[in-house]
């Protein structure tokens, strides 16, 4: 028997879900394969709030992003979805053959779209495959979808985003990170990401590789040096830290097997993570009517892998039926897509996509550099006082609550925007990688854009220069939530201790959604310089 | 070991299950793979390298990398970290050496 639709989709992550929506809301007969025995892909893995704009699920959770996509595609009768099926090929007489059940199926589809993700890329180093070396990707499997901890005590390998994110979920799984390592001289991912590993006390080693796991029948330590402008080892800088495992966050690589032995033509693009299929702006690869989307297309952010699933379901849609009421939200798609890429963190894939295809749109607008130095901020994770002094307002203003934004990098994010009910946040020229800036004629310090920030990177201040005190109010989502009136102990940008303070609010609720947002009152002198607090331990203190 | 308090998860697990690994009785709960029942039980020697006979864990879990490849109820070569842990299923090392 041969199933007959109008567009398959191979892969049920986010770029999957959404071309599998986008087709399906247009009308067309649409069926969705994926090989796991569940939909969602990395995005049930995310604890985390999504970057981006807020038009596009910016500020939600992953793991919520993932359900919502769900239950809508639970209510489309015309969308069919198949989980525990692997595509097996696209053969020439237009049938992509899946096994199901351990037999093999024929699919006939009109259009197809493909959207199998990636796998992550190893690292040679000495004794590379001791158990206890995992992909950041397992690390995240273990911990966020089966809820079993990964290890006690973990080295991450690699700084990109990835690797930042992963270390932070891997603290609030009640893990300790040892420290973050990476080759470069800077911080790869997103400075907000780092700065909340350095106030949780977790140390990012730049310029610095693995040479070597420690250990027999598992890991037992890690091997580090120092690397030299030429990436080449400092002599006599090796040194040795005890953990029980490694975790490597090196990159990722497209899946792409499926399209070489369909035929479509690929090619190598570094900056877009190795051997990608060459296709178009609107995402159709060199066969009619195959489209690709998400991180085979090239690695990216999954916000922008949803963006392409829709694109590419969108032109399937108008492969198949002629239909060009869709053009107009293609072109708005293309828009978007353009924006997220517009800022200086986009500039690796703008590089790359300028490789696949002349597109004037991506590659004529030249990269404005930061308005500020952030050197020191990109080699450690904690800005300089240059670039926190600011953020804050006038003296006399510091006497009424304020909310200090310590987001220095341009990213494309927003819903700080959308959070404030004062408006007193804006991004200027509307440019969505700018950061943000406060009005602090309108803020009121009500810490509603706390809790929403996806870098928690908002923290709000008030002092009093009478009683010589202030308060400061964090955001906070990790487990042993001080109580109010608990006195806590106060931690600076780089995690060290720096006093006490005593718990006057807390805020944990709907609108927080599991991000407390906790005001602490302190000396006058600590209140910009408090970013994490711990509970007192008697007897013992635990890094966090 | 298995996560009691996440501050941002909740995990909802199925009903407790049994399974044998290399003829060690392992706990799981419905849905979850046997990788990540072997990993809760502190289990993560899977198998040897045939040649060098080096020690085999996980790497990838989502299918792969062939680090966990082992024999599962007489099926070889089974993903056990795609492949969800059933009652009384028989799970055995590939290559296993001394393994217990």
């Amino acid at each position: 028997m041969i199933h007959e639709y109008d567009t398959a989709i191979v892969g049920g992550g986010p770029a999957g879900i959404c071309a599998a929506l986008a087709a399906g809301k247009n009308g067309l007969k649409t069926l969705l394969i994926e090989e796991r025995t569940f939909l969602g892909g990395q995005l049930i893995k995310q604890t985390h709030r999504f970057f981006g704009s807020e038009e596009e699920h910016a500020g939600t959770r992953g793991i919520h992003i993932a359900n919502d996509l769900k239950s809508e595609l639970e209510g489309m009768s015309n969308i069919d979805v198949m989980t525990s099926t692997t595509a097996l090929g696209y053969y020439e007489d237009g049938i992509l053959t899946a096994l199901h059940d351990e037999k093999m199926i024929k699919i006939k589809p009109k259009s197809l779209v493909l959207a199998t993700g990636a796998f992550e890329r190893f690292l040679p180093f000495e004794n590379n495959d001791l158990p206890g070396i995992f992909g950041a990707g397992a690390v995240q499997t273990l911990m966020n979808i089966y809820g079993i901890k990964p290890a006690d005590k973990v080295l991450m390998v690699g700084s990109g985003n990835i690797g930042l994110i992963v270390s932070y979920q891997l603290i609030q799984a009640g893990v300790q990170v040892i420290g973050v390592v990476e080759a470069a001289s800077k911080i790869g991912g997103y400075l907000v990401h780092a700065s909340k590993l350095r106030r949780l006390g977790v140390p990012i080693m730049t310029r610095h590789t693995i040479k070597k796991a420690i250990g027999t029948d598992k890991v037992e330590g890690a091997l580090l040096c120092e690397l030299d402008k030429n990436w080449q080892e400092i002599e006599g800088t090796q040194k040795q830290m005890s953990c029980d495992a490694i975790c490597l966050a090196v990159g990722l690589t497209p899946l792409a097997d499926i399209l070489s032995q369909m035929g479509c033509e690929t090619t190598f693009i570094g900056e877009l993570g190795g051997i990608v299929p060459k296709r178009t702006a609107d995402l159709e690869t060199t066969k009619a009517g195959v489209f690709v989307a998400g991180d085979l297309a090239g690695i990216e952010e999954a916000s922008a892998a949803m963006l392409e699933g829709e694109l590419a379901g969108l032109n399937a849609v108008k492969f198949v039926t002629g239909d060009e009421r869709v053009t107009e939200r293609i072109h708005h798609l293309k828009e978007e897509l353009h924006g997220l890429r517009a800022g200086p963190v986009g500039e690796k894939i703008r590089y790359g996509l300028a490789q696949l295809f002349e597109d004037s749109v991506i590659t004529s607008k030249k990269i404005e550099s930061h308005e500020h130095d952030i050197t020191r901020l990109a080699h450690t994770g904690i800005p300089s006082q240059e670039n926190i002094d600011e953020k804050l307002p006038d003296e006399k203003r510091m006497i009424k609550p304020y909310a200090v934004i310590e987001c220095f990098q341009e990213i494309p994010c927003n819903p700080c925007v959308i959070s404030c009910p004062f408006g007193a946040i804006y991004i200027p020229k509307e440019d969505i990688n700018q950061s943000p800036i406060v009005d602090f004629d309108k803020c009121t310090g009500c810490t509603s854009c706390i809790s929403g920030c996806p870098g928690l990177a908002i923290f709000v201040e008030q002092r009093n220069p009478e009683q010589r005190k202030g308060t400061v109010s964090i955001p906070f989502e990790l487990l042993n939530r001080p109580q109010k009136g608990d006195v806590v102990e106060l931690l600076a940008r780089d995690g060290q201790p720096i006093g006490t303070g005593v718990v006057k609010r807390i805020l944990y609720g709907q609108k927080q959604d599991k991000t407390a947002v906790i005001t602490v009152e302190t000396d006058i002198d600590l209140v910009n310089k408090v970013r994490n607090i711990q509970l007192q331990r008697t007897g013992k203190k635990e890094v966090m | 070991m298995r996560i009691r308090e996440h501050p941002i998860l909740e995990f909802e697990r199925g009903k407790k299950i049994q399974f044998t690994f290399n003829g060690n009785k392992i706990e799981a709960y419905e849905g979850e793979t046997i990788a990540a029942a072997l990993h809760a039980a502190g289990i993560w020697h899977y198998n040897e390298s045939d040649v060098l006979k080096r020690p085999r864990g996980l790497f990838c879990a989502i299918g792969h990398c062939s680090s966990c490849l082992m024999t599962v109820d007489g099926v070889p070569n089974t993903r056990i970290c795609v492949t969800d842990a059933v009652e009384g299923m028989v799970v055995k090392s590939e290559n296993r050496g001394d393994i217990k």
